[in-house]
């Protein structure tokens, strides 16, 4: 609401109240708002325009078949859907252990459309949400920044950087329809009323905030970092002795109606008042309530040994209360940190505990290029903007630079919490950069310093409370080194137009690198392929859909899908079969077995299969396009994964050869050569080359000379280019005798099977 | 020096148990041997042999090591103390030896042979023979093999795996015994801290409080996280690689990948751009004299420029493909 | 001149809306139903078309009215099972072809006796002893099996037809035969019947390169039936076609007609023995030999059409190419996978043209409009396509009323109806037509469909939005004006 109010207020002002310099801003920046916001929509549409309005990668589909099934059934069904068609036989509770927030969304978006009698398909509504609200993510970067700053083109210039930095297109782009895509927005939104309120102290902005703070937590995972941000942010006001009545309103009023609203969300429940993730916000709030009790205290009774006498007790009850929390942890009352989020911490953590986070690749640390790439000169701005806060820190100010140290470090450990620091660094880099140009696109020579400059300067006595700052002022010198002269302006007019230019061709550079960045990496949609023919025009590699397309058309509409977990969502959303497992990695044991059927040989994975109700077996074989994402290149996540339930049956070293080398080719390893997944990568594709002659383009090897045999599966489809490769379980013998045998006797010769198990003896020996 | 102790103990009983050994009973003398030693037994190629040798109605574990600094076998020395106070509590937890397991050390030194019978490449590791006689007999007396190469050191794994080896034998209770220096050290440590700053706290409030100390050691701290320092400290990435020819190559190539000392590089790039950034925002304005404020222009903006274009020149070298670029590099 | 013509159909089409009406009411008959013996076949010639995936019969038979009254009903028996499969029967004059008026419909026989009949009322009742002669054409559906019914990715597919060597006939024929139309001379196996049934004694049946002829035979009663039965080699694809959407939605305002078919297309050809081998295709593809899987579908589209679309349940297929220029707008469309024996493909197809090419005001009445599109279009294949039901829409603009339409192909029922879409206030007038059992052969006929479009109806919409913009202006101005601070004042953002 807080949004309508400001742009509905200047036109209005301007219509009725007749032309004002103050309005003509208004409508201004009113326009450039839109602009940026259409500019940052349309960078977002690279994919639509070259492919289609396609859902993006993989859990994008759940969430798109999510959607579906709430505006087919209805929210109440949606929120006890018990989904029986992933995770067979174990099926799962999807109702409650997914973040709604995003599906409710464009759930509304769709009906809304419907009582206007827009027939938009859903599919194009979940595909364009994002881009959308990218759109408003850069209209709350203005108004947070705008908080921040007292020039007028921070908030401006935080905008378009906000709407077009790669950093945030990478994971919204049209078609990306993930719970990123809104929660951004809701991250910033939600922080700018969080500054609001601690600035105005008002109940009400703290009911907003709360508000959108639970809005964000039916989102994204992710609110944990404003769960813990928030507290940070009033504890460190709390030490800087910055207590104040505004700050415990709004802090107290956010805690309490925030708590409340997230634990609303079935998959958060209670974890509010029983996770160590949250006991931060709890510990701050029970301090806040303690100083404000002493501050109350003091403003009664000034005798000077009793205050420090109450600062005493406040520390003793805070550390009593923390080693409470401690001890309960401890003793397992309260649940330990969640693993994703432990392993921001422990940075080894992941690795040897949880492979499975381990194996996702935007769980990887960050290297500086990924930085530069996603952020360009915004990431060497950010520091000065930093810098620049401290210049007169007020309370927000402060907020901004927990935000800043604490998001890049997590930036820095994991690359999708790049995400997280995107807008903190534009809001910094604008600040920085609305400096310079503020100083430096003053016409007036110096005689008489602009009005701009002069609000540029802003001494830090002049606003922030004021008997906090005597305090502060007797112990620190007055500001920062830098800003101790007075301040005067630019001379001349070559050093003015000089900075203005190179500015302005920084800026524009930055506009290349980031349309440069959005086409070329983020705007490919890992479900369609595109490769250039000889003479230039596009060709369309679609064996994705093709193969999903084929299952769907032509199995039974019950026909277990065995596949790698990666594929799960596409294959409920694309061919609409029931998986064994998928990309909500809830149950590491079952996601082992499947591993351990894939990286077993057949004897010992059939019966896995056949326990399992598996009918076809789907793999990605990228061998004949060179397209390196398939599951030979996954396949020792499986193995480790599979490791770390059965040591004793899979074993990770079998797979790699005497010199320690993992390879396909004649070298390879008995294990990985009887290994299901091998088998049903190279079964046939020999037959596709002269003899001898099979190459596997991604591992850039030239395979053995006989290709594999399967007894217990048989070829059931392959796509145009290989790329998938589904198989079909075979029945039981029906002489009752085993497939090996029965494939033997078909050939006339029994000795094969004698063969393979010495082989296999052999191995075990190793 | 537990070690030695337990060398000092071994190193005569080692020669006369392997002569009575020859006639009794092997396993009785060396369980003994272990408990009296505190620890596993340490043995050499006769022992090893003699005892791996079957018919055996007992289960035997050896681990292979090369204790020896000049191997410089890292994962042997962090993991022996480990093993030593497995062994030993694994024999006090069944003294009257139902589990029929011995726990002994061969070093490579003391087993040259076994080591070249064995074709082993690395060390340390563990090797344990199941009983060939007796009521939990594995068919083939073939040694199974416990993989180090997951990186482990601790003894808790080995013990798991070891009872899911032999599951049939009591598994006595493995339990590290608290470290109390490191606990007392901690909190002396503490109250030290606490007490020098309530003294101290006078002097050093106006520090802590003071702003320019802060935004230094944020800012420090935006640079380091921002230039992927938390990418090496996960990855162990090395600081710095020679190329081929003798050079020092002070970038890696590639997107994915870094140096050490490429990203203090690029930290530094970007501390210069931000404090050129900075003085010209704040510093230049406030320049009474007009001549000298030029020219700071002049300087700060070439910094600037020289620096950034500098940095994309870098940029290019990590990835190929990446157009852009401004005028001197 | 020709606008004219348009102005005719208009009127007559008011006679033709409600006959189709009184089609729907059928009289039920007893079991034991057994039409009089009022005529005789004097001779009848029946040809079996074989060349495409669904046979085509064509009985040429001389009928006499034996009776002394004149008679104007004539039966055509079918066995129970095989009339709800056969489609398009028509009955000409084989005399003077462009003699009208023949109506043809099911007689509903209740569910226990084994025969049902169409019954055929001829235009003008026939006088006793006089002769007419009856051309009966009309389509088997699904009448073909592949035998054997699993063969290999390659092998050559062969069907079995089974029918009747006599005509079915409710009346005594004199004089009969049988011809086959045959799409090969390799014809592993056909029945033969011992030559003693035969007028001439030959054997039977005699083959003459690709067509055989059974018969002729002797004087025969009413429903006489032989069974034969010809395996031929038929190495192509049986689509079949469970069902076909229509949409055809017209637009004034955008002077645009938007076509859209949904298909749901089956392949009733030979299951593969073996699942289906990517390397053996990729050999095959090369040279590329007969095959029983369906591998292109092409539409030609009327002239002018333009901007198609080629999707299925999980978005575009991008493997479809349009050629269109000023003769010829064809759309050639691939399936995501070759469509083998027993597979299915669902898709959607859907283009747009210009209104003018048809739609016409009709002279003289302002504002009533005559639409003229296909019936439906689909694919054009040369084995042929059939359908079992085709569901046909008419979207016609807000406002529209009185509707009359008429086409040739016969239907089984038709619904108005309102459908509300893209900001309407009450619902665009649509028409919903069904059609059974329809084959691509009948992709010309035209639908006719006048309506009439009030000047007034155009300017709904404009003017609902205008207001509704208006409505959200002012709420959100009002909206803007309130305070709604609580206690002391306080600044808004």
């Amino acid at each position: 609401m807080a949004v309508t109010a400001t742009n509905s207020d200047s036109p209005t002002s301007i219509f009725f109240k007749g032309e004002t310099g103050r309005n003509t801003r208004g409508l201004l920046r009113l326009i450039i708002l839109c602009t940026i916001a259409a500019a940052a929509v349309a960078s977002r549409l690279f994919s639509v325009i070259r492919f289609e309005s396609i859902i993006h990668e993989f859990d994008p589909w759940f969430n798109f078949r999510a959607t579906k099934y709430l505006i087919q059934h209805g929210f109440y069904n949606f929120w006890d859907w018990f989904d029986d068609r992933t995770w067979h036989p174990l099926g799962r509770v999807t109702g409650g252990t997914l973040y709604p927030g995003l599906m409710v969304t464009s759930g509304a978006i769709y009906h809304f459309l419907r009582f206007l009698t827009l027939p938009v398909d859903i599919r194009n509504i979940c595909v364009l949400l994002a881009p959308a609200f990218s759109g408003l993510t850069a209209f709350a970067t203005y108004l947070l920044t705008s908080e921040m700053s007292d020039s007028p083109s921070a908030g401006l210039l935080a905008a378009c950087f906000m709407g077009i930095t790669p950093g945030y297109i990478s994971r919204s782009v049209a078609g990306s329809y993930d719970n990123e895509a809104i929660a951004i927005f809701l991250l910033v939104f939600t922080f700018y009323l969080w500054i609001k309120a601690v600035k105005v102290g008002s109940v009400m902005w703290g009911g907003l905030t709360a508000l959108f703070y639970g809005y964000m937590v039916s989102a994204w995972g992710g609110y944990v970092f404003i769960t813990n941000l928030i507290p940070l942010h009033a504890f460190v006001l709390i030490c800087m002795g910055r207590f104040s009545p505004r700050l415990y309103v709004s802090y107290t009023t956010w805690y309490a109606l925030g708590t409340l609203a997230s634990m609303q969300i079935p998959f958060v429940g209670f974890l509010p008042i029983r996770s160590s993730d949250h006991m931060s916000a709890l510990g701050i709030f029970g301090l806040i309530q303690l100083v404000g009790f002493t501050e109350y205290i003091r403003a009664q009774l000034p005798s000077k040994q009793f205050q420090t006498l109450l600062r005493a007790m406040v520390l003793i009850v805070f550390g009593v209360a923390f080693g409470g929390l401690v001890l309960l942890t401890v003793s397992g009352t309260i649940a330990p940190w969640s693993g994703r989020f432990y392993s921001l911490w422990d940075t080894g953590y992941a690795k040897i505990h949880i492979p499975i986070i381990a194996s996702v690749s935007e769980h990887q640390p960050t290297a500086w290029p990924a930085f530069f790439f996603d952020l360009n000169m915004l990431i060497w701005l950010f520091p000065a903007g930093v810098y620049m806060c401290f210049r007169n820190l007020r309370d927000e100010q402060v907020f901004v630079v927990i935000y800043a140290v604490l998001s890049s470090y997590f930036a820095g450990v994991m690359v999708r919490l790049m995400l997280t620091l995107t807008p903190i660094v534009c809001v910094a880099a604008a600040m920085a950069l609305s400096q310079i140009l503020d100083t430096f696109l003053v016409a007036e020579a110096p005689a008489e310093p602009s009005g701009d400059a002069t609000k540029a300067n802003g001494s830090a006595s002049s606003n922030g409370s004021a008997n906090i700052k005597d305090k502060l002022n007797s112990a620190i010198p007055e500001s920062l080194r830098s800003t101790k002269a007075p301040l005067v302006g630019i001379y001349s007019y070559l050093s003015k137009s000089l900075t203005a230019g190179a500015v302005t061709a920084y800026l524009l550079l930055f506009v290349l690198h980031c349309t440069w960045v959005t086409s070329n990496a983020y705007s490919s949609p890992s479900v369609v392929l595109a490769s250039r023919l000889p003479d230039g025009s596009q060709h369309i590699i679609d064996d994705y859909r093709e193969a999903y397309y084929w299952l769907r058309q032509n199995t039974k509409q019950d026909a277990k899908v065995m596949s790698w977990w990666d594929y799960g969502y596409q294959i409920g959303g694309m061919a609409d079969r029931p998986t064994l497992v998928d990309n909500n990695t809830w149950n590491n044991t079952h996601i082992a077995t499947v591993g351990k059927a894939m990286s077993s040989r057949e004897e010992v994975s059939y019966p896995i299969m056949r326990q399992h109700e598996v009918d076809y077996v789907l793999v990605v074989f990228g061998g004949l396009l060179g397209y390196s994402g398939d599951d030979i290149n996954k396949f020792l996540w499986m193995v480790r994964i599979a490791e770390g339930i059965w040591p004793d049956e899979v074993k990770e070293r079998d797979f790699f050869t005497a010199r320690g080398e993992y390879r396909v080719d004649d070298e390879a390893t008995p294990t990985m050569k009887n290994s299901l997944m091998y088998k049903m990568s190279y079964y046939n594709y020999n037959s596709l080359f002269p003899a001898g002659q099979a190459q596997d383009r991604v591992r850039g090897s030239k395979l053995p000379a006989t290709g594999p045999e399967l007894s217990t599966l048989e070829e059931a489809f392959t796509s145009e280019n290989w790329i998938i490769r589904i198989y079909k379980v075979k029945d039981l013998d029906n002489l009752g005798r085993t497939h090996q045998e029965a494939g033997a006797f078909g050939k006339g010769n029994k000795r094969k099977k004698g063969g393979k198990r010495r082989g296999a003896r052999v191995l075990r020996v190793d | 020096m537990k070690v030695l102790q337990a060398l000092t103990a071994l190193l005569p009983l080692g020669v006369f148990g392997a002569k009575k050994a020859a006639t009794g009973d092997r396993f009785q003398t060396y369980h003994s041997k272990q408990l009296s030693a505190g620890g596993p037994v340490k043995i050499d190629d006769k022992i090893y042999a003699e005892l791996t040798k079957g018919p055996r109605d007992y289960s035997i574990t050896v681990l292979l090591t090369a204790l020896e600094a000049r191997f410089g076998c890292n994962l042997c020395n962090e993991f022996q103390p480990e093993w030593e106070m497995l062994g030993k509590q694994w024999a006090k937890g069944d003294r009257n030896a139902e589990g029929r397991l011995l726990f002994t050390t061969l070093d490579f030194l003391d087993g040259k042979n076994t080591f070249q019978s064995l074709q082993m490449q690395t060390a340390p590791v563990l090797l344990l023979f199941p009983p060939t006689t007796g009521p939990n007999a594995k068919p083939d007396g073939a040694p199974v093999r416990f993989d180090f190469s997951s990186g482990t050191n601790k003894a808790e794994p080995i013990h798991s795996w070891l009872s899911r080896q032999l599951p049939s034998i009591p598994h006595p209770q493995f339990v590290r015994p608290i470290n109390f220096l490191k606990i007392g050290v901690a909190i002396t440590a503490v109250l030290g801290f606490i007490t020098f700053a309530t003294v101290a706290a006078p002097y050093i409030l106006p520090v802590i409080q003071n702003r320019n100390l802060w935004a230094a050691v944020s800012l420090i701290a935006v640079l380091l996280f921002t230039s992927g320092h938390m990418f090496n400290h996960i990855r162990k990435v090395p600081y710095v690689s020679g190329d081929g020819k003798g050079g020092v190559s002070y970038f890696a190539g590639g997107f994915q990948n870094q140096f050490g000392l490429e990203t203090q590089i690029v930290a530094a790039m970007y501390g210069v751009l931000s404090f050129a950034t900075i003085s010209l925002a704040l510093k230049v304005p406030r320049m009474a004299d007009a001549r000298t404020q030029q020219i700071a222009v002049f300087v700060w903006g070439g910094v600037i420029l020289g620096m950034y274009s500098f940095l994309l020149s870098v940029f290019r070298i990590k990835n190929g493909g990446y157009p852009f670029w401004l005028p001197p590099f | 001149m020709r606008l004219f013509n348009w102005a005719l159909v208009a009127l007559t089409s008011l006679a033709s809306a409600d006959s189709n009406l009184t089609h729907e009411s059928r009289n039920i008959l007893p079991s034991t139903f057994k039409p009089a013996q009022h005529f005789r076949n004097v001779n009848l010639v029946r040809n079996i078309n074989l060349e495409k995936s669904f046979p085509r019969e064509t009985i040429n038979v001389v009928i006499e009215n034996i009776d002394n009254a004149p008679q104007q009903e004539y039966f055509l028996p079918f066995e129970q099972g095989s009339i709800g499969r056969v489609g398009g029967l028509e009955v000409k004059d084989k005399k003077e072809p462009e003699r009208t008026g023949f109506v043809v419909d099911v007689v509903e026989v209740d569910p226990y006796s084994t025969t049902e009949y169409y019954k055929i009322t001829l235009p003008t009742p026939l006088p006793s002893k006089q002769q007419l002669t009856l051309s009966i054409t009309y389509y088997a559906l699904s009448a073909l099996t592949p035998l054997p019914a699993q063969i290999g990715q390659t092998d050559k597919q062969y069907v079995l037809h089974t029918f009747s060597a006599y005509a079915p006939s409710a009346y005594t024929t004199s004089k009969q035969k049988t011809k086959l139309k045959l799409p090969t001379v390799d014809v592993p196996d056909a029945t033969t019947l011992p030559p003693e049934l035969n007028a001439e004694g030959k054997e039977d049946p005699q083959k003459q390169g690709t067509s055989f002829t059974y018969g002729p035979y002797n004087e025969l009663p009413a429903g006489a039936v032989q069974e034969v039965s010809v395996r031929y080699d038929f190495t192509k694809p049986l689509v079949h076609g469970k069902l076909l959407e229509r949409d055809v939605e017209v637009s004034h305002w955008g002077n645009n007609v938007a076509f859209e078919e949904r298909h749901w297309l089956t392949n009733r050809a030979a299951t593969l023995k073996n699942h289906f081998s990517r390397v053996t295709y990729a050999q095959s593809a090369y040279y590329n030999p007969p095959s029983s899987a369906l591998k292109e579908l092409r539409f030609p589209l009327a002239v002018g059409s333009a901007d198609p679309y080629f999707v299925d349940d999980i978005g575009n297929v991008s493997t479809s190419r349009f050629r269109s220029n000023m003769r010829e707008a064809n759309l050639e469309l691939k399936p995501r996978y070759p469509i083998f024996g027993g597979w299915n493909y669902s898709f959607k197809v859907g283009w747009n043209s210009d209104l003018k090419e048809f739609l016409r005001r009709v002279k003289g009445a302002s504002n009533t409009y005559v639409l003229k599109v296909p019936f439906f279009e689909g694919p054009k294949q040369a084995e042929g396509v059939e359908y079992e039901r085709v569901v046909t829409r008419i979207i016609l603009p807000e406002g529209a009323k009185n509707i009359k339409f008429s086409t040739t192909i016969t239907l089984t029922s038709n619904t108005t109806s309102l459908h509300r879409t893209f900001m309407d206030t009450m619902g665009r007038t649509s028409l919903e037509l069904t059609a059974l059992n329809v084959v691509d052969e009948f992709r010309e006929r035209d639908l006719v469909v006048t309506y009439e479009y009030p000047f007034s109806a155009r300017f709904r919409k404009p003017l609902v939005i205008f207001g509704g913009l208006m409505a959200v202006f002012a709420v959100s101005w009002v909206l803007g004006n309130l305070d709604v601070s609580i206690g002391r004042k306080q600044k808004s953002v």
